[in-house]
């Protein structure tokens, strides 16, 4: 199937519910605190862009999304490497990792709260504990999983740790772990829009409880459409970098 | 054997470790105990609330809740899901609308569900409920979709019926795939249970943690937080436990 | 002697995607004939088993078996595939899978075990039966598809290059299992083998494909006595000559 004709099928089916609910709201000449028209949501969503204020938003999530993900991803990296390559502190720390990794990142909003009140640093807080989960055990099994022979030459080359990590394990298990901190983009941005549906008055998430409040359900809905763009845009976009990046590697990484 | 055991109390060992450093912190008041109560003062937080009901009162409405939902999501996520794994112009017409709702953060449809529910259990559930569906669905579409065609062969020269196909082949082929997308859809019916009984103000842990942050009771809060890594970790292990025993037939690796 | 064979390929042409697979089939089979097809890739012969298993309909001509056309599989036609790794049911034991061809056709369950039980005692897998495929090595994961296609107390054994990824040493003994197991029950079989020396040592006919498009170049008849025996059918003459007549048919193609 050509790749034109693979994308129509693929756009028929929400583009035809789109019109649906067009007419069904033209037809019911809709006025409704709780439902809106796709086309009034597009205006609103036009309006949001044209005042600036849907781009704030979505560069306060983005913001803590990321400053969440870098943080908690960092050092996520940075333990899994330690993990991945030494199992002595792999199994001292087993029952610690399995203990604190249950806790959802939610149940830590009221603590962020109470510890910084509301704002960027809340936020970021909570998205740093929920990216450095994925990324940590992620990390440590792909370093864990770094071919044997590998180490092999390692050793008949006469590398120091450092030199093998830098040169040898860090490289061979990079897809893996490009793939994990995808993964923990994810979650950061959903974990920032769930912190701003919830408590902090910041970002998409927060832009869209205020319109739901507000009564204005066609700028709720362009909101949600939005954060369904970014997601998927985001998603996306770390996806074929992956795919650019990882082409010629060994390993098949989905 | 043996060294497994050793090693797990070590590592239960260094857990101990941890919370003793966390006890000195507290009780030096490295950190403020506004903000970070020691192992101690949480504890007695806790046995208190279990003692006064209140606590067991919130874990019972927010693991009922989470269940409802997982349960209700899983299995319109299964049928769902089958329906569409098995049937290619289905799989071409819905897949990209799939994929793309897959990235889509499901509390942002909580606004939603306040704007036609209101702030009700209704509400917390529904949203549950939806925010649990897609883990399950798309990994049933996916392990449906993957089922190894050369069983599909095996079952026209058996001479299998499409019913006994879809029964005895597709659905345990599918079983890994859906097993995975269930225990994803469960983190997800916790968080979301957490997340709507904080915003609806239901009886539940979600809501008790913001009642105690907000009022600095501060060992409250952390025996609450207590309880839902606990209740986290329980039911994930209770469906590994299921996962196990169900995909025995799997490979060691 | 029937007056009519037991299979009869009656000009038979098949086109896969656009492209000519096998022209003018013209090939006869009684019954009790063990017939080993080879050829180059590419010529055809799994097309040609797939046609006799009713997986494929022939785009001119018949296949016909016992006089009636073949449109479908047939229960008394069993096909064994060569990838047996994807052709068994991993979440089953052995005894679920052999069980499944019996569920198939129907058989009331009281009567399952006992069919089950007798076709595992032939194939050497009795003692196994409540093994899972993945704790089976290659040659017993084979036997296991072997005695699912028994359970159908088939009169025809398709099989696809059923030994080609197994070690020469599993292969032979795999290769004796076989002629005594079809000595016992008269099957007609049906033997598809890149192997050229297997295809003498089994058959007691030859065919060989040519590709490009595929058709029978050379039908020859192997008359070594039976049983055969790995050492001594192998140094005879007659095996030989048969071997070097197949062997330069191949090459001349080239």
């Amino acid at each position: 199937m050509t790749r034109l004709a693979a994308v129509l099928r693929g756009i028929a089916f929400p583009l035809g519910l789109v019109v649906i609910a067009q007419i069904a709201a033209m037809v019911s000449h809709l006025q409704s605190d709780t439902l809106a028209s796709p086309a009034a949501a597009l205006v609103a969503g036009a309006h949001a862009f044209a005042d600036g204020s849907i781009l704030i938003a979505t560069v306060q999530t983005l913001a803590n999304a990321f400053g969440g993900l870098a943080l908690g991803g960092s050092i996520g990296l940075l333990f899994g490497i330690l993990l991945g390559s030494v199992v002595l502190a792999d199994r001292l720390m087993e029952f610690s990792v399995e203990a604190l990794r249950p806790i959802p990142s939610v149940a830590l909003i009221p603590v962020a709260m109470l510890i910084f009140g509301f704002g960027f640093r809340m936020e970021i807080a909570i998205v740093s504990f929920a990216s450095f989960w994925p990324v940590l055990i992620l990390t440590r099994n792909a370093v864990a999983n770094v071919d044997v022979a590998l180490y092999d030459v390692a050793r008949v080359l006469r590398l120091t740790p450092l030199a093998r990590t830098v040169k040898i394990v860090l490289p061979a298990a990079l897809p893996r772990i490009f793939v994990a901190f995808r993964l923990a983009a994810g979650i950061a941005l959903t974990v920032a829009v769930t912190v701003e549906v919830s408590t902090n008055p910041l970002g998409l998430g927060y832009g869209m409880m205020l319109a739901e409040q507000s009564l204005h359900p066609e700028l709720m809905l362009a909101y949600l459409l939005w954060i369904g763009i970014i997601g998927w845009g985001l998603n996306f976009a770390i996806t074929n970098a992956q795919r650019r990046l990882f082409a010629r590697s060994p390993q098949a990484v989905r | 054997m043996n060294a497994r055991i050793g090693w797990r109390l070590a590592s239960i060992v260094v857990g101990g470790l941890f919370i003793l450093a966390w006890q000195f912190i507290a009780s030096a008041h490295i950190v403020s105990p506004v903000y970070l109560p020691g192992p101690d003062r949480t504890w007695t937080a806790l046995v208190r609330g279990f003692a006064s009901g209140t606590l067991l009162a919130q874990l019972l409405q927010t693991v009922q809740r989470m269940l409802l939902g997982w349960l209700l999501a899983s299995l319109v996520g299964i049928v769902v899901g089958a329906c569409i794994g098995l049937s290619r112009p289905a799989r071409a017409y819905l897949g990209p609308t799939l994929e793309f709702l897959r990235p889509l953060p499901a509390s942002a449809v909580i606004p939603l569900g306040i704007a036609f529910f209101g702030l009700s259990d209704g509400m917390v559930l529904g949203v549950i409920a939806f925010g649990a569906l897609w883990p399950t669905l798309l990994a049933t579409v996916h392990g449906f979709a993957a089922v190894e065609p050369c069983l599909y062969e095996v079952s026209r020269v058996l001479g299998m019926s499409r019913l006994a196909v879809i029964w005895k082949i597709a659905l345990p082929s599918s079983l890994p795939d859906i097993l995975g997308g269930m225990r994803l859809s469960l983190t997800v019916s916790l968080i979301l249970a957490v997340v709507g009984e904080m915003l609806a103000s239901r009886t539940g842990l979600g809501s008790g943690i913001l009642i105690a942050a907000r009022t600095f009771h501060a060992p409250d809060l952390y025996a609450g937080v207590v309880l839902l890594g606990m209740l986290g970790y329980i039911t994930a292990q209770g469906l590994f436990a299921v996962e196990a025993r169900l995909l025995r037939w799997r490979a060691v690796r | 002697m029937d007056p009519q064979p037991l299979i009869a390929f009656d000009r038979v042409s098949m086109t896969l995607g656009g492209t000519p697979v096998l022209t003018g089939i013209d090939l006869s089979i009684d019954a009790g004939d063990f017939v080993c097809v080879v050829g180059p890739s590419g010529c055809g012969k799994t097309t040609l088993l797939r046609l006799l298993g009713g997986l494929l309909e022939p785009t001119s001509g018949e296949v016909r078996y016992a006089g009636k056309r073949i449109v479908e599989p047939r229960a008394d036609i069993a096909v064994m595939f060569q990838d047996y790794g994807r052709a068994l049911l991993p979440w089953r034991t052995v005894e679920g899978n052999v069980s499944l061809a019996l569920e198939a056709l129907g058989v009331p369950k009281e009567q399952r075990a006992a069919r089950i039980a007798s076709v595992l005692d032939t194939v050497g897998l009795r003692n196994k039966a409540d093994r899972y495929p993945s704790e089976l090595s290659g040659g017993m994961q084979q036997r296991l598809q072997i005695a699912r296609c028994l359970a159908q107390e088939p009169k025809v054994l398709l099989m696809d290059e059923p030994f080609g990824a197994l070690d020469a040493m599993t292969r032979q003994s795999l290769q004796d299992e076989v002629l005594s197991i079809v000595a016992v029950s008269g099957a007609t079989v049906f033997f598809v083998t890149h192997d050229l020396e297997e295809a003498v040592y089994l058959g007691n006919r030859v065919i060989g494909l040519l590709p490009h498009p595929g058709r029978i170049a050379s039908d020859v008849k192997v008359t070594l006595s039976r049983p055969r025996n790995q050492l001594t059918t192998r140094e005879d003459p007659e095996f030989a000559r048969l071997r070097r007549h197949l062997f330069d048919f191949i090459k001349d193609e080239h």
